[in-house]
């Protein structure tokens, strides 16, 4: 069945023609995503199938690189290459070094 | 999709939970390095491939096709291998295919499923292509969504909506600017904006000389 | 290479199906009618590559061309308006007969 990502013909407002600046993070997430499919480890096919797979609301919450984090790490735990507790535990201790909450 | 009434971001920038997502994808790296699934050079170099694409690779092809008929030809035909004559390196998977606008024919390019894009050309989309509300509206109303932009193409002429469902990625070739007969490929290369590779709008104009 | 069913200028329909997984079909021309504008090729099928199955064997896509008037009621624009998407085979079934 159609999903929430499946867009066309529905309601939209004004195109929002502002462009914000792309920031490294979401260099990162581009780069990280493509590496993995330039080396097999997953598809473009399967990197859509994650984004569609998110709950409705995060998909509809999510930035455009949000959700492509999201679905790179749906795959690699899906995949079994990374666990989300040592996923978890590695960005806590990057939150901690920042002093980031 | 509901109309909402709350600030929403349209899908594309910054959430409030950037730096939630920042870390996320900061923690993958250094696990994947560590787990040697990828390398610090396997990163480094493609982010550099992704900020050496911009719009100017597409305005170079269109150029050249305004004044060389045979390249145009070629372009249409086989447009990796017409890239990759100016230097252009599109070589991977997925298949480009150039349409070409006509006095009888406009064409505008979306992805409503994802916003796919030929990114090994131009590099990556503006935020608006991603957005929820050109994905929703350029299938549904494509002369509404150019007036946003400033173009309305008359009535007579044909427009066509193409929606980037498989592996094709689609660029458009503007018809050249009257009046440009005199400029060089340089000069006709600045006149064609990243928009009117979209599809949302037409080249610039050259500047009147006083 | 599998033998492609339909070739350009046949009217098709697409199947007015809800598939549940992941589905290169927009939800907006199932059940409508369009003509088959050219055959793009043979494709590995996204919907098992999505699941990481090899997707084979490939299988046509053609570019189809709908009339915007025929897929948006009320549609805002010249009769003439038209609208590609590229479509797999099992997508595709010959148009009904047409009404007189």
């Amino acid at each position: 069945m159609t999903g929430v990502h499946d867009l066309g013909g529905s309601p939209g407002g004004p195109i929002d023609k502002s462009q914000h600046e792309v920031e490294d993070w979401e260099r990162l997430a581009d780069a990280v995503t493509i590496v993995l499919d330039k080396k097999g480890l997953k598809t473009t096919d399967e990197h859509r199938r994650a984004q569609e797979s998110l709950p409705p609301e995060q998909y509809e919450a999510l930035s455009y690189y949000e959700r492509w984090v999201a679905a790179t790490e749906l795959l690699l735990v899906e995949k079994g290459i990374l666990t989300r507790e040592e996923i978890d535990a590695r960005a806590e201790e990057l939150a901690e070094s920042w002093g980031e909450g | 999709m509901s109309d909402d009434d709350h600030e929403r971001h349209d899908g594309v920038g910054p959430g409030a939970e950037a730096g939630h997502y920042a870390r996320r994808i900061r923690a993958m790296e250094e696990l994947l390095i560590e787990r040697g699934v990828l390398t610090k050079e396997d990163v480094r170099r493609q982010i550099e491939y992704m900020e050496a694409r911009t719009p100017a690779n597409g305005a170079r092809l269109v150029a050249r096709a305004w004044v060389d008929p045979e390249f145009k030809a070629r372009l249409l035909s086989d447009t990796k291998a017409a890239a990759m004559e100016l230097g252009i390196d599109a070589s991977g998977p997925v298949e480009f295919v150039v349409v070409e606008n006509t006095p009888e024919v406009h064409n505008l390019i979306v992805c409503t499923l994802c916003s796919c894009y030929p990114r090994a050309i131009l590099g990556r989309p503006p935020d608006w292509y991603k957005s929820f509300n050109y994905r929703s509206r350029a299938v549904k109303e494509p002369r509404a969504v150019m007036c946003e932009f400033g173009f309305e193409p008359p009535d007579n002429v044909e427009v066509v909506v193409h929606d980037s469902t498989a592996d094709m990625r689609y660029m458009v070739l503007p018809m050249r600017p009257p009046g440009t007969e005199s400029l060089g490929e340089e000069e006709l290369a600045e006149l064609v904006t990243r928009d009117s590779l979209i599809g949302v709008t037409v080249p610039r104009e050259p500047a009147r000389s006083s | 290479m599998t033998a492609q069913r339909f070739k350009p200028g046949d009217r098709v329909r697409v199947r007015p199906e809800e598939k549940p997984g992941h589905v290169r079909t927009p939800g907006y021309v199932r059940g409508k009618e369009g003509r088959v504008e050219s055959v793009l090729g043979e494709f590995r099928n996204p919907e098992s590559l999505a699941y990481g199955d090899p997707g084979l064997p490939e299988r046509p896509l053609y570019k189809v061309s709908f009339r915007q008037e025929d897929l948006w009621e009320g549609y805002p624009g010249p009769a003439y308006d038209t609208l590609y998407v590229d479509i797999y085979e099992h997508w595709l079934e010959p148009a009904r007969e047409e009404t007189p």
